[in-house]
């Protein structure tokens, strides 16, 4: 499989935070030529071990979520109308007119419905639209609905891969499927190359609900040393500069609090020594990626951010660049080449 | 069954303040026979069924929550700060007592906005005439909770504190009526302190214990009210409830589903939960080590985190009998 294809097969595939099974299952057959062991641990997260060649090998992770956002029935109406809540952060005005996949007893098509602006009472004009107020419709009889689908029931968005021009591509769980890719990307890319570390390359779950997924398996696996990788907000019209990462311009290292500066200045060093396009950006407290439960798992752990540009982040039409995730690939596995035992021992001695 | 929750609820334990309530509790324990210890935060646990077995964790939180004094006023009016999750609608007109049993009534400042004031507009009055007197009696950093003593209406108690002591009297009749020798493996109840405040009792006691599935026991909202805050199934008298998700945790697939199971065979009514906000102790249990599948059970209720929590007896009962048939089956 290419890496489109990967792409393509990963984000096309529904796979809510606490449901990420299935696009698990598409990681577990991508990677495996590439690694060494697969596991899953209790929660579901998917780690992969690609074994260095040092002696006495520091012990390295990479991580990128597999969840998507996505809902989660709260009520089952008289009539069969489905009332739902997000399971991550979803903006409610993206939502009505979206196709979605309700995952009950068997896997239902259905759409999200809303009241149209004509329809409108006074007080409701001019009020936005609540998250409260729209339900999923799937136009069965509310009989067959309650059989089939219950309180808990899933669903996630249903959109197919779009090819824009050249390398833009869009659809929905780009975020963070773009960085599985650059994963396998970067275990590809190992394969050719020598390496000292070992390299734990994991497929985290519940990233969207609070990175509980990077909590339990970074406690797991106790690296020396932890990336995660995950999607930044691309520029678009009305955008701050100084908000945004220009899409085609190469992956973003983040520095910062949550950052070690030895990761973030070996990221920047290693991106030129190679050529490789980068961009950066400053991050003044936690990120919002799995970094942040990194670095403070068990004794504390230096981390590092690794972001690929993304236009229109939790819609379904998530924008990025190709060369952007292929490139965040190869920096990353030149930076684990890198990286030896003197390395992570120098990390924490500031 | 009302006797033992009435006794739980009558009792004083604000989160971070739990030692009379757990003095309860510990004595519940005693008249069963079993043997238990008191962890480093002031977690109660009971260590029941063979070891060696897959281990579960089962935590109903003992603490609730309350207010906490901040400064006392020249002229004997307390200012406070809240304990967990206090809802400032309830307050004016509403008693508290302290620990020592001071008993004292909420008063508000004049408010001519619609909205809600904000604490620092509020105040204590435990019948001081000025700073001298109250310190007699209470001081800074002293805790209350709500006076409000349970009363039954049919099937259905009122009560402070039901929010989570009805948590603790499925445990404890679930310990009373469960012989060790029907349990596949070690079972520790945990009567958990601080979980109005974050999770925070669980939080250890989930690390120390290192189980292998972890169940939270508590209270969860219900939708059966006139234009209920959240669109919900879950009404009170129609069983207890088998949570998939809330605020800190998704619940794991194979804890839910074999609760659900369960309950099925055993013809024990339950509802399947979504609670929009709100945490258990079931999201710290899952995120401790490297993460335990975790589930919660819950207990319908009414009017959580005012002093009149409401809950149905036939929902306490089949609490039990689902958590009881739970700990005996052998598909962990």
């Amino acid at each position: 499989m290419d890496m489109e294809g990967l792409l393509r097969k990963l984000t096309e595939e529904d796979g809510v935070s606490g449901y990420e099974k299935k696009v698990a299952g598409i990681a577990a057959g991508a990677f495996s030529p590439y690694v060494d062991d697969t596991r899953t641990d209790n929660l579901g997260n998917l780690i992969f071990l690609k074994k260095g060649q040092g002696n006495s090998p520091p012990r390295l992770l990479i991580c990128a979520h597999m969840d998507e956002i996505g809902l989660i029935v709260t009520k089952v109406e008289e009539n069969g109308f489905l009332r739902f809540t997000s399971l991550g952060g979803f903006d409610a005005r993206t939502l009505p007119g979206q196709a979605v996949n309700i995952y009950g007893r068997d896997k239902v098509p259905g759409i999200i419905g809303f009241k149209l602006p004509p329809l409108y009472t006074e007080q409701e004009k001019g009020q936005g639209v609540k998250m409260e107020d729209l339900f999923l419709d799937t136009a069965l009889t509310p009989e067959v609905v309650r059989e089939t689908i219950a309180v808990g029931s899933v669903a996630a968005i249903e959109r197919k891969y779009l090819t824009l021009q050249h390398n833009s591509r869009a659809g929905k769980a780009f975020d963070d499927r773009a960085g599985i890719v650059a994963l396998w990307q970067c275990a590809r890319e190992l394969h050719k190359i020598r390496h000292e570390a070992d390299l734990y390359l994991v497929a985290t779950v519940q990233e969207e609900v609070g990175t509980r997924g990077a909590v339990v398996s970074t406690f797991g696996i106790s690296p020396d040393l932890g990336i995660a990788v995950d999607v930044c907000h691309g520029d678009f019209p009305g955008a701050l500069e100084q908000e945004t990462s220009p899409l085609t311009k190469g992956p973003v290292v983040t520095s910062g609090p949550n950052i070690h500066p030895f990761i973030a200045e070996k990221l920047l060093h290693v991106a030129a020594e190679y050529h490789l396009p980068y961009q950066r950006d400053v991050s003044p407290g936690p990120t919002g990626t799995d970094a942040r439960a990194i670095q403070i798992t068990m004794e504390g752990v230096p981390t590092g951010l690794l972001s690929i540009p993304l236009r229109y982040m939790h819609t379904s039409v998530e924008l990025v660049d190709l060369e952007d995730i292929k490139v965040a690939g190869l920096l990353l596995a030149r930076f684990v080449a890198a990286v030896d035992r003197a390395f992570v021992e120098g990390l924490v001695c500031l | 069954m009302k006797e033992l929750i009435q006794k739980l609820c009558a009792s004083f334990g604000p989160a971070g303040r739990e030692g009379q309530i757990r003095a309860v509790i510990a004595a519940e324990i005693e008249k069963l026979k079993e043997e238990y210890f008191v962890d480093t935060l002031g977690n109660l646990v009971v260590r029941k069924g063979p070891a060696g077995g897959k281990k579960i964790l089962v935590a109903a939180h003992m603490d609730e929550i309350g207010l906490m004094v901040t400064y006392i006023e020249e002229n004997g009016y307390l200012r406070f700060t809240n304990l967990g999750g206090i809802m400032q609608q309830t307050l004016p007109g509403t008693r508290v007592f302290f620990e020592n049993g001071t008993v004292g009534v909420i008063g508000q400042e004049k408010n001519k906005e619609t909205r809600e004031p904000g604490l620092s507009k509020y105040y204590l009055d435990i019948g001081a005439e000025n700073r001298e007197t109250a310190l007699a009696k209470v001081k800074i950093g002293d805790a209350a909770v709500y006076l409000a003593p349970l009363h039954q209406e049919g099937k259905r108690l009122t009560a402070k504190s039901l929010d989570n002591r009805v948590g603790c009297a499925v445990l404890l009749e679930t310990l009373s009526r469960l012989s060790a020798a029907t349990l596949p493996g070690e079972v520790f109840f945990v009567f958990t302190v601080q979980e109005e405040v974050g999770l925070r009792g669980a939080q250890t006691i989930a690390y120390r214990t290192k189980p292998h599935y972890g169940l939270a026991v508590d209270v969860t909202r219900v939708g059966d009210t006139p234009e209920p805050e959240f669109k919900t199934n879950v009404s009170l008298g129609k069983g207890p409830t088998v949570k998939v998700m809330d605020s800190a945790v998704i619940c794991h697939p194979k804890v839910t589903n074999l609760m659900m199971d369960v309950a099925e065979k055993n013809n024990i009514p339950y509802q399947p939960e979504v609670l929009e906000r709100g945490g258990t102790d079931a999201g710290a249990i899952h995120l401790s080590r490297d993460g335990i599948p975790t589930g919660a059970l819950s207990i319908p209720c009414r009017y959580i985190h005012t002093p009149a929590e409401m809950v149905d007896l036939d929902d306490v009962e089949n609490g039990i009998a689902l958590l009881q048939e739970l700990l005996k089956c052998e598909q962990w």
